[in-house]
């Protein structure tokens, strides 16, 4: 099912900074840091169940690229793909990128954004709701996927979610702008 | 039964949605383990008996308290995951049990005798015999009412029996006879009286078709969008048939439950306790939900006014349909 509008999707002037990450090693880094997410919090994917193993292609709308993550806690990977690969997995998720980050961070509601259509899922549909239910419960910060403790976690989740929240509100601005096209 | 200051109930599905609710404003929170002893045994919900005794804890701390639906009905052969249940419940401290079964009220009022009964909506107990019945063999101090009665019988059926009264506010429609729905498990082998779950995950599919997407259960389809159009979870009861030549909204609209609107009233009807739906909901919404009620219900014990308690509720329609349901019912 594909997502409905423009909305929260990405202003051109952030969109245009992200060719710069895909240079970065992205998938590689993120399998460490969800690995190492599964050392320190174990219980969340066994709540995962049986579904840590299913293959979940998530596809933020607004970049050029997609990802596909298996959570399987110690052995999760994650890697950096093209749009065109995901006949290859469980789950297909698809949104703007602000809106994924969003519900990783609880900020937003995964039901409403889904019934509304501004993100849309095909595939296994127990197995979206098992991962969403998880990282419900989870409350992760993003020091939390980096691994950071202390004073330094703090500055980093304030200075990202600062950023997210900031990003947020120039793409919510840009679809209003837009909303008469949509 | 006369109430004094009445009691919200909030769902919660997770640890981290009870101490959202509880710090919301909730009076109490259900919840339940994660198997088939819970009406909402959806993946990656629930509670192991550790994060349970954490979750009486942080509830107790903060002055809620915390009721254990283990409300399904026990298998032939099988009830000792359902006595278990009760078992673990009791130890991390319950406050009370919501439980349907007969097996499950004797075992928790013969075991665990400082730990309340509550009626589960799934008894379907909805007359001053029926919920006599219960409160006589196993001491219930409480029944969930189903959502069948209107204002008024709620009212008579109180100055008839001296239990408490739990009644839904808020939240998803479960419009059969509660306990008795037959739909998911004739389409999905799944029953939410005996699986805990209706319209299972696994059996539910979104297919893109050349101009409408098609919600679909276990391979029928339960209704079909426009693009755009909002979809929506395909419960069997709420899907659009064909019958008699007609397309429509077979059983009941797909509405959602608002009784906000109605709280004084069923306080006047001698209600203690209201309940919102939503153990599969996330913490912003049970959040967002538990604060409006949590003002609407200070509102009224106040004397607040009706213009009032809508102004306070006003933002809780998540844009679906909503309705009052069998309270307002004009045909009785
Ligand atoms: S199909 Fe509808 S009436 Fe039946 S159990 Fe499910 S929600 Fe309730």
């Amino acid at each position: 099912m594909l997502p409905r509008n423009s909305e929260g999707r990405l202003p051109a002037v952030v969109r245009h900074l992200f060719p710069v990450f895909t240079g970065l090693p992205l998938g590689p880094l993120l399998t460490l840091s969800l690995r190492s997410l599964a050392g320190r919090q174990p219980r969340l994917f066994d709540l995962l169940g049986e579904h840590r193993t299913a293959c979940y292609f998530i596809d933020p709308v607004d970049l050029a690229f997609a990802f596909t993550v298996v959570p399987d806690a110690e052995r999760s990977i994650v890697r950096v793909v093209r749009k065109s690969e995901a006949a290859t997995s469980s789950v297909q998720i698809r949104g703007p990128i602000l809106t994924l980050l969003s519900l990783l961070d609880g900020t937003l509601d995964g039901d409403a954004l889904f019934f509304s259509r501004i993100i849309s899922i095909s595939g296994r549909t127990e197995a979206v709701l098992a991962l969403r239910n998880t990282i419900e419960d989870a409350e992760l910060r993003p020091a939390d996927l980096l691994g950071l403790r202390g004073a330094l976690a703090r500055l980093v989740d304030t200075g990202i979610l600062g950023a997210l929240d900031v990003a947020r509100q120039m793409a919510a601005r840009n679809s209003r702008r837009k909303a008469p096209e949509a | 039964m006369t109430s004094g200051r009445m009691e919200l109930v909030c769902p919660a599905g997770t640890p981290a949605t009870l101490r959202a609710a509880v710090q919301a404003g909730a009076d109490a929170v259900y919840c339940g383990f994660r198997d088939e002893t819970n009406a909402r045994n959806f993946p990656g919900l629930n509670f192991s008996g550790e994060e349970l005794a954490e979750g009486v804890r942080f509830a107790h701390d903060h002055g809620s308290k915390v009721l254990v639906a283990i409300n399904t009905f026990a298998r032939v052969n099988d009830v000792d995951l359902w006595k278990k249940a009760a078992d673990t419940a009791a130890e991390c401290g319950a406050n009370a049990i919501i439980a349907a079964d007969i097996a499950v009220l004797d075992h928790v009022a013969k075991n665990h005798k400082q730990v309340r009964l509550h009626l589960s909506v799934q008894a379907a107990a909805a007359t001053p015999e029926a919920i006599g019945f219960y409160a006589t063999n196993f001491g219930i101090r409480r029944v969930v009412l189903p959502r069948v009665l209107s204002v008024q019988e709620i009212a008579a059926l109180n100055r008839a029996i001296d239990v408490e009264t739990e009644a839904f506010v808020f939240g998803g429609l479960c419009v059969m006879i509660e306990g008795r729905c037959y739909l998911s498990s004739y389409a999905t082998g799944k029953s939410p009286n005996l699986n805990g779950v209706c319209s299972p995950p696994e059996m539910v599919s979104y297919d893109d078709e050349p101009n409408s997407t098609a919600a679909r259960l276990s391979g029928y389809t339960i209704d079909r969008y426009e693009p755009g159009e909002p979809v929506g979870y395909p419960t069997l009861c709420k899907g659009k048939f064909k019958a008699g030549g007609k397309t429509s909204y077979l059983f009941e609209d797909p509405v959602s439950l608002n009784a906000g609107g109605m709280i004084a009233g069923l306080k006047a009807a001698g209600v203690t306790a209201l309940k919102i739906e939503g153990r599969q909901r996330g913490k912003g919404y049970v959040t967002e939900v538990v604060r409006a009620f949590r003002k609407a219900v200070d509102a009224v014990e106040q004397g607040g006014d009706a213009i009032e308690i809508d102004r306070i509720l006003a933002g809780q329609s998540e844009g679906s349909r909503q309705t009052a349901g069998a309270y307002s019912k004009k045909w009785r």
